[in-house]
C-alpha cells in the first residue's frame, strides 16, 4: 500500500504523474515514449503536449505511443502488449525508448520494469501510476532522475570526460511553460556575465547522446526548489553542486549571480555591477509609472509577495486600496528580463485602467 | 428463474456442494445452468465426468471475445446441466476479478443466462469488486454461505455477509442472504455452532451436510454423489438440500458479526 498522500488541491504542480514525466522524456528529441496503458492516457497527454509545444512556436510532434491496453490485457496482464510495443518502437531505432506506467498497469500489477529489462534493447522505465500518491511534480522529478541514470559516469582518468570548469547545466526547465525559451535566454545571459556557458539543458531539446554530457558541468542550476531531490541525486552521482532555483526578483537575481560565482570559484563583483546598472536602466524606462496607485491582491505570506513589493517600490508605485490590481504571471518571471516583461504587462494594465 | 450463488472459504466444499445441488435439481426435471466463478475452473468437473471444460477466459485469451459462440464456452453435463467455467488469467498476472465481469457480460450477450435455476459457484473470498459481480447487477439474488464450524470458515462467511449488507443498501440491488449450508468437518458441536452463527447474522441454517466417505469416492470416480451413489444417504442429503433451495423464499439482509463476537461465539462451542 502506498503511504504517499494524494495531493489535497488541484494546482499546476498537482495533477497527473504521467504528464509530469512526459514533459521530460519528450524533451529528448530522438527518444520515443511508450505509455503502457489504455490509448486514452496517451491521447490526452499527446494533445496537451502538442498544444503546448505549438504555443511555444515549435512545430515538432511529440513522439508518444500507447501500448493500447484493452480489457483483454487488463484481465490477462498487459506485459505482452508492452513487449509488442517495445519491439515495434525499437524497429525504428530510436536513441532511447522510455516506458511510462499508468494507473491501470500499476493496479493489475504488471511487472513493467522486468519487461523493460528483458526487452533486449535499451529501455528506460519511469513508474508513473498517479493514484499511488504522485502528482505532476513527482512524475517530473522521477523522469529527470531516471534519465540522468542514462549518463555515463565521470571518467576517473584526468583529461578523459572530466568536469569542465566554466559551464553549467540547467536542470528541469519547465518545458510546458509559455516562456521556457525566454527564461533560458535570461539564465544564459546572467551566467555569461561570469563568462560561464550552458553545458546542457536537461532535458530540453536534446538527444540521447547529449545526456552523456550531464556530468561535465561544474554546477547544476535547478529550475525551482521542488527539484532539490534531483539536485541531490545528481550531486551524489557526479559530484556536481547545485543552486536550487532560477533567479527571481531584483535582489534575487543579484543573489543568483553571487551564488553562481561563489559555487564556481569566481569573483561576482564585475557581473553584479553590470547587472545592477542594467536593472537601473530598465526601471528608468518605466519612470512613467511612478506614483501610479496600485493594489496587490497576493497574500503577504506568499513567497512571491516580497518579490513583487520590491519591484513595485523600485519603480515608485504607490499601494492604495483604490489602486489598480497588478497582474502577476505564473510561474513568476525569471531574472531581470522577466521583471521587464512583467513591467510591460503592468504598464498595459495601468493604461487600460486609466482609459 | 432463480439465480443462486454459493460463497464460502476456499476448500470448504463449495464446488462439491454446487455440483451435487445442480445434479439433484436437474433430477427434478429443472433446467440448470452452473457457472464456476473461480480461475481454478473445477466447479463443474464432477458434472462433466471429470473433464476440465474450456473456460470463457481461455476462449477470450485465444480468440478474443468478438466471435465467441455459446457452444465454445457452454457444455452439457449430467442430466442436461449446462456448465460454464469463467476461468481467468494465469496465476500472478492480470486481474481475475475483471475476468469475472467480462464473463458475465459475454454470457448475457449470448443469452446464456436462462433456465429454471442458475447456480453461481464463487471463489472463497470476495477479494475485489469483480468477485462480487454475481451479487451485483441483478444476477444472483439468493446467496448461500457454505461453511464448516472452523473459525476461518465462519470468518470468510461473515465477510461475505458484509458484502451482501453493503450491496443491499443500493436502491436497485435485490441480492439477499438465503441461508447457511454447513458442510461438516466432523467437529464437535459443529452443527450447533453454525446454527447459532446463522441466527446471529440474521439468517438460518438451511441444511447440515454430514461428512461422508461417499463424497470422496464419488470424486475419485469423477462423478457427483447423485450420479455415483444415487441410493446413498449422502445423495439423499443433497436431494433434501435441493428441495429446500428450489422452494426457499425466506431471504434476509445479514448482520455481520464483529471479530470479537465471532471469536467468542466459536469459544462457546469448543
Amino acid at each position: 500500500m502506498s503511504l504517499n498522500p494524494l495531493p489535497l488541491s488541484i494546482s499546476r504542480t498537482g495533477g497527473c504523474t504521467l504528464t509530469g514525466a512526459l514533459s521530460v522524456t519528450t524533451g529528448i528529441n530522438d527518444s520515443v515514449t511508450i505509455i503502457h496503458g489504455p490509448a486514452g492516457c496517451a491521447h490526452h497527454n499527446f494533445s496537451l503536449l502538442h498544444a503546448t509545444i505549438l504555443d511555444n512556436d515549435c512545430h515538432i510532434i511529440p513522439k508518444v505511443m500507447s501500448s493500447g491496453m484493452s480489457e483483454h490485457d487488463v484481465i490477462f496482464g498487459g506485459e505482452e502488449a508492452l513487449m509488442r510495443s517495445i519491439m515495434e518502437v525499437s524497429s525504428g531505432d530510436p536513441g532511447i525508448i522510455f516506458v511510462l506506467s499508468t494507473c491501470i498497469t500499476e493496479t493489475i500489477g504488471d511487472d513493467v520494469l522486468a519487461v523493460t529489462q528483458n526487452a533486449g534493447v535499451p529501455v528506460c522505465m519511469v513508474p508513473t501510476g498517479g493514484f499511488l500518491g504522485g502528482d505532476f511534480e513527482k512524475g517530473f522529478s522521477s523522469a529527470l532522475i531516471a534519465v540522468s541514470n542514462l549518463a555515463l559516469p565521470v571518467h576517473p582518468t584526468p583529461g578523459c570526460n572530466q568536469q569542465v570548469r566554466g559551464s553549467v547545466n540547467l536542470i528541469g526547465e519547465k518545458n510546458l511553460e509559455y516562456e521556457v525559451e525566454q527564461n533560458f535566454m535570461e539564465v544564459k545571459r546572467l551566467v555569461s556575465l561570469l563568462d560561464l556557458t550552458i553545458n546542457l539543458r536537461f532535458a530540453h531539446n536534446i538527444t540521447r547522446s547529449d545526456i552523456n554530457r550531464l556530468p561535465l558541468a561544474s554546477l547544476n542550476i535547478l529550475r525551482e526548489p521542488a527539484l532539490s531531490g534531483v539536485g541531490d541525486h545528481l550531486q551524489s552521482m557526479f559530484g556536481t553542486p547545485y543552486i536550487s532555483s532560477f533567479p527571481l526578483g531584483i535582489s534575487g537575481t543579484l543573489s543568483f549571480i553571487r551564488n553562481v560565482a561563489v559555487r564556481s570559484g569566481l569573483s561576482p563583483d564585475e557581473a553584479l555591477d553590470s547587472e545592477k546598472e542594467h536593472q537601473e536602466e530598465i526601471f528608468e524606462g518605466f519612470s512613467d509609472l511612478r506614483e501610479a496607485l496600485v493594489r496587490l491582491t497576493i497574500p503577504a505570506e506568499n513567497p512571491e509577495y516580497p518579490l513583487i513589493t520590491e519591484i513595485s517600490r523600485a519603480i515608485g508605485l504607490r499601494e492604495s486600496p483604490d489602486g489598480t490590481v497588478l497582474p502577476v504571471p505564473y510561474p513568476f518571471p525569471v531574472g531581470t528580463s522577466g521583471i521587464k516583461r512583467m513591467l510591460h504587462l503592468w504598464r498595459r494594465t495601468l493604461i487600460c485602467r486609466a482609459a | 428463474m432463480k439465480q443462486i450463488a454459493l460463497y464460502g472459504k476456499g476448500g470448504i466444499g463449495k464446488s462439491t456442494t454446487s455440483a451435487n445441488l445442480s445434479a439433484a435439481l436437474a433430477e427434478k426435471g429443472l433446467d440448470i445452468l452452473q457457472i464456476g466463478c473461480d480461475p481454478k475452473r473445477d466447479s463443474t468437473r464432477m458434472l462433466m465426468q471429470g473433464r476440465f471444460i474450456p473456460t470463457v477466459m481461455d476462449h477470450v485469451r485465444k480468440e478474443g471475445d468478438a466471435d465467441v459462440r455459446l457452444e465454445d464456452i457452454m457444455f452439457t453435463g449430467y442430466r442436461g446441466v449446462r456448465c460454464v467455467e469463467a476461468g481467468g488469467p494465469e496465476p500472478g498476472v492480470g486481474c481475475a476479478g475483471r475476468g469475472i465481469i467480462a464473463t458475465f457480460q459475454i454470457l448475457e450477450r449470448l443469452g446464456a443466462l436462462k433456465g429454471d435455476i442458475i447456480v453461481y459457484d464463487v471463489l472463497g473470498d470476495v477479494v475485489c469488486g469483480g468477485f462480487a459481480m454475481p451479487m451485483r447487477e441483478g444476477y444472483a439474488q439468493e446467496v448461500y454461505l457454505v461453511t464448516s464450524g472452523e473459525l476461518m470458515s465462519l470468518y470468510a462467511a461473515n465477510n461475505i455477509c458484509k458484502a451482501i449488507q453493503r450491496l443491499s443498501m443500493r436502491a436497485k440491488n435485490r441480492c439477499r442472504l438465503a441461508g447457511v449450508i454447513c458442510n461438516s468437518k466432523n467437529m464437535e458441536n459443529e452443527e450447533e455452532l453454525v446454527l447459532e452463527f446463522s441466527k446471529r447474522i440474521n439468517s438460518r441454517l438451511i441444511h447440515f451436510i454430514p461428512r461422508d466417505r461417499t463424497v470422496q469416492l464419488a470424486e475419485l470416480h469423477k462423478k457427483t454423489v447423485i450420479e455415483y451413489a444415487p441410493e446413498s444417504p449422502q445423495a439423499g442429503v443433497y436431494r433434501s438440500l435441493a428441495g429446500i433451495v428450489a422452494t426457499n423464499e425466506l431471504f434476509t439482509i445479514p448482520n455481520p458479526l464483529d471479530t470479537d463476537e465471532l471469536e467468542s461465539l466459536a469459544f462457546e462451542y469448543i
